[in-house]
């Protein structure tokens, strides 16, 4: 039970919790706003983590373009996808977006030569002798964690400094998506989530909106990748699961698919998830070894989504009234 | 991991110069297995899906379950193989059966929508997952068969246990496609899917063909499991996982929801993949990219014939 | 000039062929219905017409421009709108919000004005403003900010039929709108569907099972079955029409 007194574990909770925020944020957007079922929003976060790391190591750019080429390039990843598969009906896409993320996936892992395949980010060919591509945003966040020090002691960390980056970026992203839940863009897409023959009729160019949500959407996902890239300092292939995008959706169904204030707390209730099942100490939890454990996390994730699907297709802040109109 | 047959039939190919149509061959029979298998595994999920909508994205983990169970019982409990087999199919109707009561009957009635069922076929994986790793454990494991013995035909190397699969797979499919034509339950099913609130008033009893769906895919499930797991030679608990997405390309490209539509769309994927390596495309592509072939086939089938093999859709502009 | 004119226009799908070489033209500001009974490709020929689905050969002319290739929203802004049979609203959007999202040209549905709040908000208010006269002319004004999934089936077919007119359109097809609806309400309908008539010069086109109904109202009736047009005259011409009777009306005439 340490685990829960110590500021350490709160503070990754919190750092994990804003970067699966924005990440889920994404889907908010697109599932939410749009009703597009997106399953492989992780190929996002992996295409903008996978091009900081090659940008910044094997071709020495600055980190901060890199990490603009590489939400550009989510965006772009967004785009491609939406351009061939978002005119189909919802389970196609949905498959069709699962199988974008798995290439994306397998193409990192079987391209040793650039993305540095099975063993990482660190095996990328580099000019330097070494793989690291966090020197720039490091110099911020040692300029945070020693700000600091004096007050925080060895709590300091650098978890403290990402999360004290991330949280007030992911207020921002809600505040901005909120204020774009509320323009007529977005009520003309929550017409098309329920009937897209209407607003078609209407005059509106249902694709044309899906796919702009699609691309806010991935840009989303893009940037949780490079906040992700930077708090983890090394990327793998095994990074981006399928699984994660369930992280998100996990979040995004406990909030409430249109619920833009509940996404911080969902998203805290997953960060305390994820590390609880990571580091937490005690019994039963104890008991399981490491790869155990990240099965305990999958494990849970799942109840949590069928109990979700079952109990309170709504989400904890959605009303039930928007579920069930007939 | 490369499959264990595999690193020992590349090897064979490199000494066996000259004849060109060994390779065709060779690949002809590996696509044919490898598709037997998508075809048994892409029944169930297309028959589930033509029932209930759903797409189910806990297939994989069936699939592995299956191995698992067959692997327990022929294996560590030493009992006969074809006796293993048949319990893990049963386990697997149980379980869906289990599953169909507590779960999806509710879901059914409360009319819940595509991304409810999405994520709670999603979830059940997710527990599956988990519960197979923590029994059974995460090392590979090997069925107590020859692996070893080929056969020699045309200079293609035709392992014994591939072959027996292939004619056990061809036998399922065989039997599957009469169960649907013929039995009571196949048609019921047809005309549920066809249009459900007629099927319900014209008395058919809607609760008994969903079951009958669930315990079919189940059985198949096990089934397509066992005979992946053989052709593997070994395997591990994330078998199913990996193929997940070929069941799925393989029942877009037979028409989703077509159940014969699926044995097709297998069949051909199974072939499709394995010919892929042929030098002739593209100086052959990679066995590691063999997912990606089917990746690519499913997006290409959903960009240009959405409606797949056997289907048509009214166009839209 | 016909503001609609439909040039032997077919379409097939998977072997069943609904609509079967059909031409007609309609002139501006009047009201024609296309009456037949079910399954005589009433519908499709709307969807084809709309442009949900695409024809296999023929021509469709509007305003003297071919728009048989174009997508059914750009048919829509060109001012050909349609309405759906039971009248599809949106439940979960409110009933003033149904009405907004049809006005034409808001600046908000770029997604760059989002940077310009002022010039949408501005937008916003007269979107609102003509809804709630819209609303106030159908009498649903009190139900302007519920969802409109509360609304009864006649209330819907009002609201779906103002929605229509919201996009400010030249011409609108009506896809069976009296279907369903009891006999009191198909005469505020009619009521409501005159007087649009008389104070936007609106051209209409629509689906009808029942000829009765519409023959008072219609200028000029089209008869359909089994995807041909079998014949098109004033409405009382078609009583006497021998090929209608016998496909269409014979069985209630003899009937009686």
């Amino acid at each position: 039970m340490e685990a829960f007194i110590q500021p350490g574990f709160w503070i990754f909770v919190l750092a994990m919790a804003g970067i699966y925020g924005v990440f889920s944020l994404g889907l908010q957007i697109q599932y939410g706003v749009a009703g597009v079922m997106n399953f492989g929003h992780v190929g996002m976060m992996a295409i903008t983590g996978y091009a900081i790391a090659i940008l910044v190591i094997r071709f020495q750019w600055s980190f901060w373009w890199a990490a603009f080429v590489g939400v550009a390039l989510a965006a772009l990843g967004g785009a491609l996808l939406g351009l061939s598969t978002l005119r189909l009906s919802g389970d196609y896409f949905a498959i069709a977006s699962i199988a974008f993320a798995e290439i994306t996936r397998y193409w990192i892992l079987n391209s040793d030569g650039i993305t540095g395949g099975t063993q990482g980010t660190l095996a990328i060919p580099n000019p330097r002798g070494f793989g690291g591509y966090t020197d720039q945003p490091d110099v911020i966040l040692y300029w945070i964690m020693d700000r600091l020090t004096p007050y925080l002691g060895d709590n300091a960390s650098r978890d403290l400094a990402i999360l004290l980056v991330v949280w007030p970026f992911f207020f921002l992203f809600l505040w901005i998506s909120a204020r774009l839940q509320k323009t007529s863009w977005a009520r003309v897409l929550r017409a098309t989530r329920e009937d897209d023959d209407v607003p078609r009729s209407l005059g509106k160019n249902v694709f044309r909106f899906r796919l702009q949500a699609l691309v806010i959407g991935s840009v989303f996902g893009g940037i949780a990748g490079a906040f992700w890239a930077v708090q983890f300092m090394l990327l793998a292939p095994e990074d981006f699961l399928r699984i994660v995008t369930f992280y998100g959706w996990m979040i995004l169904i406990l909030a409430g698919a249109t619920r833009v204030k509940g996404l911080a707390i969902a998203a805290i209730f997953f960060g305390f998830l994820y590390g609880a099942t990571r580091f937490v100490e005690f019994w039963p939890i104890s008991l399981l070894s490491a790869p155990e454990r990240s099965y305990l996390r999958i494990f849970l994730i799942g109840v949590v989504l069928i109990a979700l699907m079952v109990k309170r297709p709504q989400g904890l802040f959605g009303k039930r009234q928007e579920m069930v109109l007939e | 991991m490369t499959p264990f047959y595999t690193s020992i039939s590349k090897k064979m190919f490199a000494s066996n110069e000259g004849w060109p149509v060994t390779d065709l061959i060779q690949y002809l029979f590996n696509g044919l297995v490898a598709g037997s298998i998508f075809a048994i595994a892409a029944v169930g999920i297309s028959l589930l899906y033509s029932v209930l909508r759903l797409v189910n994205f806990a297939a994989g983990d069936f699939l592995t379950l299956g191995a698992f169970i067959t692997y327990f019982f022929s294996v560590t409990l030493e009992l006969n193989f074809i006796l293993s087999i048949i319990i893990s199919m049963l386990a697997g109707m149980a379980i869906c059966w289990f599953l169909e009561l507590v779960l999806w009957r509710n879901l059914r009635r409360n009319k819940a929508g595509t991304l409810a069922l999405f994520l709670v076929a999603t979830g059940v994986a997710l527990m599956l997952r988990p519960i197979i790793q923590y029994i059974f454990g995460t090392e590979t494991r090997r069925f107590n068969v020859d692996i070893l013995k080929t056969y020699d035909f045309f200079g293609a190397r035709i392992p014994q246990t591939q072959l027996i699969v292939l004619i056990f797979a061809t036998i399922s499919i065989l039997l599957i496609a009469l169960y649907m034509a013929k039995a009571r339950v196949g048609k019921d099913m047809r005309a549920y899917a066809n249009n459900p609130s007629l099927a319900a008033v014209s008395g058919i009893n809607v609760d008994r063909v969903v079951m009958a769906t669930w315990l079919i895919s189940g059985a198949l499930g096990s089934l397509a499991g066992v005979f992946q797991g053989l052709v593997q030679g070994q395997f591990n608990n994330a078998m199913g996982e990996t193929l997940l997405l070929s069941f799925f390309a393989a029942v877009v490209l037979g028409t989703i929801g077509d159940a014969y539509g699926a044995l097709v769309g297998g069949l051909l994927l199974g072939l499709f993949m394995e010919l892929s390596q042929l030098d002739i495309f593209f100086g052959g592509v990679p066995s590691n990219y063999k997912p990606v072939v089917a990746f690519a086939a499913l997006v290409l089938v959903l960009l240009f014939k959405p409606e797949g093999l056997f289907g048509y859709r009214s166009r839209k502009v | 000039m016909a503001i609609l004119e439909v040039r032997d226009i077919s379409v097939s799908f998977g072997g069943i062929k609904p609509v079967r070489g059909v031409s007609f033209s309609v002139e501006p500001g009047s009201f024609t219905s296309i009456i037949g009974p079910n399954g005589a490709g009433k519908t499709s020929l709307f969807n084809l017409i709309s442009g949900v689905n695409k024809i296999d050969t023929g021509e469709i002319l509007f305003r003297g421009e071919e728009v048989h290739g174009l997508h059914a929203h750009q048919i829509a802004e060109r001012g050909l709108v349609r309405t759906f049979q039971g009248a599809k609203i949106i439940k979960r959007l409110t009933v003033a919000e149904n009405l907004m999202m049809a006005v034409q040209g808001n600046p908000g549905d770029s997604l760059w004005r989002f940077f310009t709040p002022r010039s949408r908000s501005k937008f916003e208010k007269y979107a609102r403003y003509l809804a709630m006269e819209r609303l106030d002319r159908v009498g649903l004004t009190k139900y302007a900010d519920e969802f409109a999934g509360i609304l009864s089936g006649g209330q819907r077919k009002l609201l779906d039929l103002s929605r229509a007119l919201m996009t400010n359109p030249s011409m609108i097809l009506l896809d069976e709108p009296f279907a369903g609806v009891n006999p009191t309400l198909v005469e505020k309908l009619l009521e409501v569907l005159a007087s649009m008539r008389k104070q936007y010069e609106i051209t209409f086109l629509l689906i009808e099972h029942d000829l009765e109904t519409v023959m008072n109202i219609s200028e000029r009736v089209i008869v359909m079955a089994e995807g041909k047009i079998i014949a098109d005259g004033l409405p009382n011409s078609i009583y006497e029409n021998e090929q209608v009777i016998d496909a269409y009306l014979g069985s209630r005439k003899r009937g009686a």
